[in-house]
């Protein structure tokens, strides 16, 4: 806990040094954020272009698949702030960066983390928020006063899962020295996870609820507050397999650590 | 108490086989072959506090992957290994907080923020007290003259003042132990002097224990008390530095210039009798080197009472490099000590 409290605090300063760095080069920042929403925004004008041409995919409408997918954001963009991890093989093991980052006193994924945070990422999950409440009213459904606390908990869980899988492919820069291509391939399967589940064949279901479990990443957590589509069961499984699955990415993580190897002299 | 205490130290690396050509990059892509590298053989040495202490070798011979050891960056394969107290790698962000790095390759400031925001965010990493922070920012700012340097950007600062602002920032939370990787490489000699002249009131005033590597021998000689010398992963010399150079030296040399041309046999014959060397540089030109045994004089006095014209005298004391550059050649100072004996 009081680990925790001092990578908090440890936060606002490398926040306060991003916002310092992005003030010498505001053009960028604006970019980014545009580019952003400009993302967020075709993939549901994506959305809508298909239910013109179908009324439902499965017995999922036009207004679910929406609610899902502006669920779907809001941890995400809690994640994309936190692990801009993309780079991490290239600079932090290729380069070397890694040295750096042992030989201070706080955790080295928290620090790896905070030396990437990306807070324009937190757009997102506003705007995830508002196409969920539009979606929400659209569906007429009911909200009863748990409703938001829930919404955070399956949220952190969410958020978890993702950081958790995550932190593991980071980790195997550790064991294989040339980056792999696994991080497009998970790229490519998270985007499943932010349609309903019930749309793809028993094999990818499988995959993405235990294997890379992207669907509680979105529909599974969704459904909480569904009427048509609500499982209790599999909504409430959302943080019990964030806290697994972020253990596991940590596990993998610290022992990648004393493995790392340096680069050059 | 040892600063640092190190026994049977192994690193061994897994290096991947590259086989040739195309039908060998196939074959690894289904089975790879590897190679076992061991970086650091089995070295062991003590380091007592308040030493400033010189870690030399060639390129590859293991001299970062011993301090990447040491750092707690890199786990060792096997060996005992305790620096302050504590084993690097096992209690790494208790041990950090005692220890200061600097890679002179590497920089631990941002790069497009003032330095002062740098040093600020490290306080905050390594939890310095702010009157503690402010003293001793003080006081490393003037010792280093960097006043006017704090608010710009890394970008925009020279090597040099780079590498001064760089050592603040390991020093910031008064480290017991200092680890240099090459600090005034690729400096300018006024910079470097004035690094050295640092390190050396840092280590007079707080004690603080040096460890550094280097290929600029006159770092050594300005700072070290004691040098160990690392080739191939092994420790071939660990000591004094004048004791060094006084079993290894060369032996000093006299070069004559005469006024008229004088065979070699001639010049010889004038020190017969003695252990010396004589070659000859040109005309009217000659070398003679001499043991540490024999007095210089005992030479000078025999060449100058002759009756041959003398116009100019220079005596070439060994310097460090030549020294170092000897026994890189032949692997390890024991083995030139055999084959001179």
């Amino acid at each position: 806990m009081r680990k925790m409290g001092f990578a908090l605090s440890l936060f606002r300063e490398y926040l306060a040094n991003y916002i310092k760095t992005k003030l010498t080069y505001r053009a960028d920042f604006w970019v980014e954020v545009f580019s952003d929403l400009m993302f967020s925004a075709m993939n549901l004008i994506f959305i809508f272009v298909v239910f013109t041409h179908t009324p439902a995919l499965g017995d999922w409408t036009e207004a679910e698949v929406v609610f899902v997918y502006g669920y779907f954001m809001i941890p995400y963009g809690i994640f994309s702030t936190f692990m801009n991890l993309w780079n991490f093989s290239d600079r932090y093991i290729t380069k070397g960066e890694m040295d750096r980052i042992l030989t201070r006193p706080a955790g080295s994924l928290t620090q790896v983390m905070l030396e990437n945070v990306d807070p324009p990422s937190l757009l997102g999950s506003l705007v995830g928020l508002g196409i969920m409440a539009a979606a929400w009213a659209k569906l007429g459904l009911p909200l009863h006063w748990y409703d938001p606390l829930v919404l955070i908990v399956m949220v952190l869980g969410s958020v978890l899962i993702y950081m958790g899988l995550y932190t593991a492919l980071a980790a195997i820069s550790f064991y294989s020295d040339a980056p792999t291509g696994i991080a497009p391939l998970m790229y490519n399967i998270q985007n499943y996870g932010r349609y309903p589940i019930q749309i793809y064949n028993k094999g990818i279901r499988f995959l993405l609820t235990w294997l890379l479990p992207f669907a509680f990443v979105g529909v599974y957590p969704a459904s909480f507050f569904l009427d048509r589509h609500h499982d209790r069961v599999m909504a409430w499984l959302t943080p019990v397999m964030g806290v697994i699955f972020f253990a596991l990415g940590l596990y993998v993580w610290n022992r990648g650590v004393k493995r790392y190897r340096g680069a050059g002299s | 108490m040892l600063a640092i205490d190190v026994h049977q130290l192994r690193k061994q690396f897994k290096v991947q086989k590259n086989r040739e050509g195309l039908k060998g990059a196939l074959l690894d892509l289904f089975k790879r072959e590897h190679t076992e590298v061991t970086a650091v053989k089995d070295i062991s040495f003590q380091i007592p506090q308040g030493e400033i202490c010189g870690y030399i070798g060639e390129n590859g011979a293991g001299k970062s992957t011993t301090i990447k050891m040491l750092t707690g960056i890199l786990v060792p394969t096997s060996g005992r290994l305790l620096v302050n107290g504590y084993v690097p790698y096992k209690e790494r962000e208790q041990f950090v907080r005692g220890i200061g790095v600097v890679f002179g390759q590497r920089s631990q400031l941002w790069w497009d923020i003032g330095v002062i925001e740098s040093f600020r965010l490290l306080r905050k990493v390594y939890r310095v007290d702010e009157a503690d922070f402010k003293r001793r920012l003080d006081e490393l700012v003037e010792t280093l003259q960097l006043g006017d340097l704090l608010n710009r950007p890394v970008r925009k600062l020279s090597l040099g003042q780079r590498m001064r602002c760089e050592l603040v920032a390991a020093l910031l939370h008064q480290p017991s132990i200092l680890f240099l990787d090459e600090p005034t490489i690729g400096l300018d000699i006024v910079v470097k002097t004035e690094i050295r002249e640092f390190l050396k009131k840092l280590n007079r005033e707080h004690g603080t224990t040096i460890l550094l590597t280097t290929h600029d021998l006159q770092d050594i000689e300005a700072l070290c008390s004691r040098v160990i010398m690392l080739d191939d992963g092994r420790i071939i010399y660990d000591g004094g530095l004048e004791e060094l150079k006084e079993r290894w030296g060369k032996g000093r040399e006299v070069q004559f210039q005469f006024t008229d041309p004088i065979p070699l046999a001639a010049v010889s014959a004038l020190t017969s009798g003695l252990d010396v060397r004589w070659t000859k540089e040109n005309e009217v030109t000659a070398k003679v080197w001499i043991p540490r045994e024999l007095n210089v004089s005992d030479v000078l006095s025999r060449v100058v009472g002759s009756s041959a014209e003398i116009s100019d005298i220079k005596i070439f004391e060994t310097n460090t490099d030549e020294i170092v550059r000897e026994i890189y050649r032949t692997g390890s100072p024991e083995a030139k000590e055999a084959v001179r004996g």
